[in-house]
């Protein structure tokens, strides 16, 4: 039935949603906003429509519809003229409860296209339907999170001060996870937290069990999180498994580990889950003496210090296969290899070849992370520690009542370091805010991260709320009673920044490689931040935690908002194409100009590494590790002896986090996968290449990131360029 | 590097200018094992087809700096444990040379230079002073071949000789490097005449030592000084690897980008 008769008079019958077709009934109007409007309360605190208004919204809505002599009324209609009606009375809030959120036809039709809508937004999705299917429910969950969380935060979203990051997840997952391996080896796997919809595994009995079920948590860890997923203490955790097996087996063992993987290609709409692991050459002090749990069982005569040799041949198992890479002789770039420096793996000769082998490993594909247990503040050999995502540390220290019941697994008292949100603030739009006054900007600043308070402690609350009713449900399994996977409770919100070289470039006139005092005001800021941060954490008593962001689209983002807001500052700071933008930044976003990550110096400075280590070292201290130190390798050949020796010299610094990321070009015709970027192969001449780099904290194909990102790998000012 | 000035020279010696247009702070592929200062020195006594640093081959003016900026960047660089002098060929100044060298010591770090062996008796001067001498053979050691790939009349293959002896009775490491080019010097007779040509010079009693590598680098067209060079190809790894065996010499290592670092061969 789709002719519709006009008498004239009546409204005409009208298509819903739901899928019929029905006639007209103000009566509709008057219940649905007496029903939805109560969300006003819900997210603002304010008052639900009173019937009178409701009923006098519906008849005027009434009215106007006589009076278009429309020939159809579809349900979405009649709401966007309620809307509209609203807006004209002053219900603005109202409006926001009661409006439909979507899409124009013609932007689904480009994301089926892998076009439009945040086509370049995550590096780590590419185009296939999953992926499509996901762009849609993201449009749809980011327009609907910022009409509910409070018009103040979602209006410092929209204008560029603050980043909400994951806006799409914001009411349903938290961030990221570092999970405890051990309880999985105790209490088995429920991939979906219930046992209601999966099958439900008892403890893994054998090796390649194990090796499966570690893939699997961190898959369906996935379908609960935004963020990164990843294991802690991997290599000590997994050795109770690989103590009676051969070194080729071992070998197998690692292998596969890697090909779940990056095959196991299920996570949020198509992607490899986004994973790392921590590898220990051998095992912690902390660790020595603490009990073995696995196969099901607290081990009584058992330590994780008898198993140190087994410790020490997975993780060389590990990297011999990272090196090997995949069939074709690809890079795995997942889980993200994290290779523990501690000052006993320095010294003692017997691992001098896992130092090597990760050296071998940044040398050959750039794939090595180095996280750096040495500095006083990353809690030494006392406490537990890792990187998470791109780069957040978490930690706890060893002093914590519950630190020791964590160690020895007593009553299933475990592990749960992660992060719950990551708010990011634009820096440099608080010093064009300030004036160029140093006092109003710290002002300033503290009156953004007030914003940023309000967002993750609104988070936290919904998150909260959710993982007590259970709707993040393998977060809160608790198999048999055990404590919960997840403590929701120890997870960090994280203020996060982007930008602090081009806030100091607006207030000093330099950069911070340029002069020592745009580098002593920001650290002057970063201090400050890190006292709010705790003056935070002291009236909440939740977990508050500051750190570079990774930024892959906020640096753009904020670029782009600076541009259009404060154009005159913007223009004269920003980093990347300038003049390729400007023609284009009104209409998207996705344009070759970025902020500075966190508070590293330009990429495309020329300033020797010893001297950018000397400035962006200072600020890991202050950010308890949350942080990276890029060395940006322009040799095709670097030689991993000499690497090694670089690497023990950063691990003697503050750096508590560093890579070295080689350009990759791999050819799809002759197989070539080698050193530098290259719009033809090397060898055989072949177009269809891929490049491959690393975008923030992890390693992607280059054609899949954002303009901005694109434009810093052509910026980077590598440590030597050519063989 | 070159925002460093140069003032602060209280040493009271004479200050010396050198033709040294660049300095790379930190280079992970030029010194063997070590991260290492490179400075590059310009001028040369060869015109190389394949040279990828052919803006070096002439020294000029500009090029002209005072020792003393580079020796105080490279006393900065706490990330570093050696310099290596490259060019051009760093030989053609000695005394700049040895006077850097002398520095570089004196701040505990290793030293190296690059040369392509023409110049024996300055090398004969610095080496005492030298931890690693890489130095170039460009194919088999007879002037007629060595003429033509290093473009000029008098390549001076006693000299070369003269220098690879020199180093191998020395107690400088020495990384003999050959760039193999196919079609120009990369034929199993080339590869075998100049192991002889090192065997009979002392190359294998330093090798042993673990003193002495000879390494076949991968030609890369793309950076070629001459356009006839930039059209061949480059070498496989598979190539240089079974020329690096057929050399039949001790500590033989091969170079390509496929591998991503040097590889050992035999």
């Amino acid at each position: 039935m789709t002719e519709v008769i006009l008498n004239g008079k009546l409204p005409p019958p009208v298509r819903r949603s739901d899928g019929v077709i029905v006639p007209f009934d103000k009566q509709l109007i008057v219940k649905s906003l007496i029903k939805e409007t109560q969300l006003v309360q819900t997210f603002y605190g304010g008052s639900p429509m009173k019937e009178e208004d409701a009923i006098k919204i519906a008849e005027e809505v009434e009215e106007e519809i006589r009076s278009m002599k429309l020939r159809f009324l579809s349900g979405p209609l009649i709401r966007e003229l309620v809307s509209v009606k609203l807006l004209e009375h002053g219900f603005d809030q109202q409006r926001n409860v009661y409006t439909r959120v979507g899409m124009p036809l013609y932007d689904v039709y480009s994301i089926d296209n892998s076009e439009g809508y945040e086509a370049k937004e995550n590096a780590n999705l590419q185009a296939n339907p999953e992926t499509f299917h996901k762009k849609k429910a993201d449009f749809l969950s980011k327009e609907s999170y910022l009409l509910m969380i409070p018009p103040n935060v979602a209006d410092a979203h929209l204008r560029g001060d603050i980043h909400l990051h994951d806006l799409e997840y914001w009411g349903t997952r938290p961030f990221c996870q570092d999970w405890d391996l051990r309880y999985f080896f105790y209490h088995g796997l429920m991939p979906d937290g219930t046992g209601t919809h999966t099958s439900v595994a008892g403890p893994a009995k054998h090796a390649e069990v194990a090796i499966l079920h570690a893939a699997k948590v961190l898959g369906a860890a996935q379908t609960n999180f935004a963020g990164g997923q990843g294991f802690f203490n991997f290599t000590v955790f997994m050795a109770p498994y690989i103590m009676d097996l051969e070194e080729k087996r071992i070998h197998q063992l690692a292998q596969m580990f890697l090909y779940e993987m990056t095959q196991l290609y299920v996570a949020r709409g198509g992607q490899p889950v986004f994973s790392s692991i921590q590898i220990e050459s051998g095992v912690p002090k902390v660790w020595q003496a603490a009990p073995v749990v696995s196969h099901g069982k607290v081990w009584n005569d058992l330590t994780y210090g008898d198993l140190e040799d087994k410790v020490h041949l997975f993780a060389g198992a590990l990297l011999d296969e990272y090196m090997k890479g995949d069939a074709v002789g690809k890079m795995f770039n997942f889980p993200k290899p994290e290779v523990v420096q501690r000052t006993r793996y320095w010294n003692d000769k017997n691992f001098e070849d896992i130092m090597l082998k990760a050296a071998q490993l940044s040398a050959k594909f750039g794939s090595t992370y180095y996280d750096n247990m040495i500095p006083a503040y990353r809690g030494g050999e006392d406490g537990v520690s890792c990187f998470q995502c791109c780069a957040y540390s978490f930690s706890e220290d060893g002093t914590s009542e519950s630190f020791q019941k964590k160690i020895h697994f007593e009553d299933g008292a475990h592990f749960s370091m992660g992060g719950m949100q990551v708010v990011t603030l634009n820096m440099p739009r608080l010093a064009y805010k300030s004036g160029g006054d140093e006092a109003r900007l710290l002002e300033i600043l503290r009156e953004t991260m007030e914003t940023a308070k309000q967002a993750l402690m609104l988070k936290y609350s919904l998150m909260k709320r959710q993982f007590d009713r259970g709707l993040i449900p393998f977060a809160s399994q608790r198999p048999k009673g055990a404590p919960t996977a997840v403590d929701i409770d120890n997870l960090s919100s994280t203020i996060g920044f982007v930008g602090v070289n081009e806030m100091v470039e607006h207030m000093t006139g330099y950069q911070l490689h340029e002069d020592p005092s745009a580098q002593k005001l920001a650290l002057k800021v970063v201090i400050e931040m890190d006292k709010i941060r705790k003056e935070f954490a002291d009236s909440t008593g939740m977990k508050f935690s500051i750190a570079r962001t990774p930024a892959e689209s906020a640096a753009q983002r904020f670029a782009v908002s600076d541009m259009i807001h404060y154009t005159k500052f913007a223009r004269e700071l920003v980093k990347g194409d300038l003049e390729a933008a400007l023609p284009r930044y009104r209409e998207t976003r996705d344009v070759p100009i970025y902020y500075t990550n966190g508070a590293h110096v330009n990429v495309s400075s020329e300033v020797p590494l010893y001297d950018r280590l000397a400035i962006e070292q200072r600020f890991f201290p202050i950010l308890k590790g949350g942080d990276i130190f890029h060395i940006w390798l322009g040799e095709i050949n670097p030689d991993p002896e000499a690497l090694l020796k670089l690497n023990r010299k950063l691990a003697q610094s503050w750096i508590g986090y560093w890579s070295h990321t080689k350009d990759i070009t791999m050819c799809r015709t002759c197989g070539y996968v080698g050193g530098g970027l290259n719009a033809k192969c090397p060898m055989c001449g072949s177009t269809s290449v891929k490049n491959y780099s690393r975008i923030t904290g992890y390693y992607q194909d280059v054609s899949s990131w954002n303009a901005a990102k694109k434009q810093e790998l052509i910026d980077r000012h590598r440590v030597r360029i050519s063989s | 590097m070159r925002t460093i000035d140069g003032s602060g020279s209280d040493t009271g010696r004479t200050r010396l200018s050198v033709y040294a247009p660049e300095v790379v702070p930190l280079s992970l592929c030029d010194y063997i094992g070590e991260p290492a200062c490179v400075v590059f020195f310009s001028g040369c006594d060869n015109a190389c087809g394949y040279c990828q640093n052919s803006r070096l081959m002439k020294a000029s003016e500009e090029h002209l700096i005072d020792l003393d900026v580079i020796e105080e960047s490279i006393k900065r660089n706490k990330l570093i444990s050696a310099c290596k002098v490259t060019g051009g060929e760093p030989l053609l100044q000695p005394d700049a040379l040895a006077e850097l060298g002398r520095f570089v010591k004196s701040l505990g770090l290793k030293f190296g230079v690059d040369t392509n062996g023409t110049l024996p008796q300055p090398l004969k001067g610095v080496l005492p002073l030298l931890d690693l001498v890489s130095i170039d053979v460009k194919t088999a050691l007879n002037e007629e071949a060595y003429g033509k790939i290093t473009g000029t009349s008098n390549p001076c293959v006693g000299k070369v000789s003269e220098s690879l002896s020199a180093v191998f009775s020395s107690n400088a490491y020495c990384d003999v490097r050959m760039v193999v080019i196919p079609g120009v010097n990369d034929s199993g007779e080339v590869i075998r005449s100049v192991a002889g040509s090192l065997r009979s010079l002392g190359y294998e009693a330093k090798a042993c030592k673990g003193e002495a590598s000879f390494t076949l680098a991968e030609f890369i067209p793309e950076f070629a000084f001459q356009e006839e060079f930039r059209k061949i190809r480059n070498p496989t790894s598979d190539e240089l690897r079974s020329l690096a065996l057929s050399s039949g010499l001790t500590n033989a290592r091969v170079t390509h980008r496929v591998l991503g670092f040097f590889q050992k061969v035999a």
